[in-house]
């Protein structure tokens, strides 16, 4: 067993604030890459892209 | 203005470091003037005068223009500007008189950072007025990295400087033993990640497609590019405690975070690198295009070093040795410095209404500010290897094999003296820049951008 795994080991209710955690984190990641490459969304990331080249001021 | 002027008092102090440490006698035997006192000045100086009066330029620059809309509040904005130049004197008051709270890059004693605490908080209060009061609906993905380092930096100062007065300028952490290294590098790495990475990444997605002239490479890359670095830099910390007494699973996550890193990083530095595609051949004439691709190649390097460094068994032989110290200056003079100065190049001309008074100096400075910091770097990989090895090196009989400390110093000295040579032609490089601003600035109108 790591490190890790032991720390956890000895905290069952930390093993589940973990495991949650990384399910959390895991589903936001895979979630904003859906976002950012859905088709739907394309255009407007698209004209997004061009902010910094309009000149305003 | 700011920006060159404290950038130049940091790498002078840097350059008398670098000769105190070739040649002792240069401390002048003078508690003022003494390395111990000395260092936090300069790397207070290179961390919170020169770049930080820089991005908060490039900020102000960027995000009226990507919001199109003035600043909330141009009275803090000045309370702003002026807060900050203070605390900065402050600092260049106390530190060489000795007064600290020992906290590496948080040396700074209480009242001084209750001051930038509500500095800080007036530049938080200007910058979410102005995102609230914006005329366009979609927050540009600079924006999203500027937010990071706004709140992320709140967090970090107050937390870490968390401690009991006893005098004016004495104080007590309210941590102790590990916790309080703990607290230290949690706050330690990420001011590298949210001072001094976010927001110039966030620069560089606005500063570079106008350089460029031509969109980011990948937009939706850039998203990815800022949460997965956000959520990955935090946890960081703890690789800085290795073989300490952290437990060994809290290293181990640092360790694992880090090296995690490198994606988002070498994600946002090919986003970089790829949108100069189709303009490479303005990088023969165009000294700003040269000053970020060398800035963003030095993003690459580092950002693959550090997470190499992180590993524990490299560690094992890097830390505590000049190899760390190359680390930074890769990260500080070649990431950070050299993009600060493809911005100025950029705005200095366009807030004067001035053509730049030289491209030919832009230029010259380029290349003593890059052959200073592979100078510099090189010289401090060799001797942070050298002292590795001297240190972990057994003779026949299992004893150390340079168990006299002198040995290393003796041998390493060679190295120290180029390492001042890098660093005086970055410094003459900061001097060029001055003086192409300062006749910039002062040219006749008929020099005007627009005429």
């Amino acid at each position: 067993m790591s490190p890790v795994t032991d720390a956890v080991a000895q905290s069952a209710e930390l093993g589940w604030v973990l495991g949650a955690m990384t399910v959390a984190f895991f589903t936001a990641f895979v979630g904003w890459t859906l976002w950012a490459w859905w088709p739907a969304n394309r255009a407007g990331l698209d004209a997004a892209a061009l902010l910094p080249l309009e000149d305003s001021q | 203005m700011a920006t060159v002027l404290w950038g130049l008092v940091g790498m002078l102090v840097g350059c008398v470091l670098a000769l105190q440490l070739a040649w002792w006698p240069a401390n002048l035997s003078l508690p003022w003037t003494s390395f111990g006192r000395l260092r936090p000045l300069h790397t207070n100086a290179v961390i919170f005068a020169f770049p930080g009066n820089a991005l908060f330029g490039g900020i102000y620059y960027s995000m009226q223009r990507l919001l199109k809309t003035r600043m909330w509040s141009d009275k803090l904005s000045a309370v702003h500007f002026w807060g900050w130049q203070t605390i900065i004197v402050l600092a260049a008051i106390t530190l060489p008189l000795g007064m600290t709270e020992g906290k590496e890059y948080a040396e700074l004693i209480w009242p001084v950072d209750l001051l930038i605490a509500v500095i800080w908080l007036v530049f938080a209060a200007n910058f979410f007025g102005t995102i609230a009061i914006r005329k366009v609906k979609h927050l540009y993905v600079a924006i999203w990295f500027y937010m990071s380092m706004v709140i992320t930096i709140t967090v970090l100062h107050v937390v870490n400087n968390l401690a009991l007065p006893a005098t004016l300028t004495r104080s007590y952490p309210i941590y102790s033993g590990m916790t309080d290294a703990l607290v230290q590098w949690w706050y330690g790495h990420n001011a590298v990640g949210f001072l001094l990475t976010t927001p110039i990444l966030g620069l560089m997605y606005y500063f570079l497609p106008r350089a460029a002239q031509r969109p980011v490479y990948s937009y939706r890359l850039s998203i990815i590019h800022f949460w997965a670095l956000v959520f990955l830099y935090i946890w960081a910390g703890p690789h800085h405690l290795l073989y300490s007494a952290l437990p060994d699973w809290a290293q181990t996550l640092g360790m694992v975070f880090s090296v995690m890193l490198i994606a988002p990083s070498w994600g946002g530095m090919l986003n970089g690198l790829l949108t100069l595609r189709g303009a490479w051949d303005r990088l023969r004439t165009d000294p700003i295009l040269k000053f970020w691709v060398a800035a963003i190649t030095f993003y690459g390097m580092s950002t693959f070093e550090g997470p190499m460094m992180s590993i524990r068994s490299v560690n094992a032989l890097s830390h505590f040795t000049d190899w760390t110290i190359a680390h930074v200056h890769a990260g500080a003079l070649g990431w950070v410095g050299e993009s600060v100065f493809a911005m100025l190049y950029y705005m200095a001309p366009r807030v004067w209404n001035r053509k730049l008074y030289s491209v030919s100096l832009a230029t010259t400075h380029f290349w003593l500010a890059t052959v200073g910091i592979v100078l510099y770097v090189v010289a401090m990989w060799s001797a942070g290897v050298t002292q590795g090895l001297m240190w972990r090196a057994f003779d026949d009989g299992g004893l150390l094999q340079y168990p006299n400390f002198v040995d290393t110093v003796r041998t390493l000295n060679p190295f120290y003296w180029i390492r001042l040579g890098g660093g005086v032609m970055y410094l003459v490089g900061m001097l060029v820049l001055a003086w192409n601003l300062y006749k910039t600035a002062t040219s006749a109108p008929s020099n005007a951008l627009e005429a």
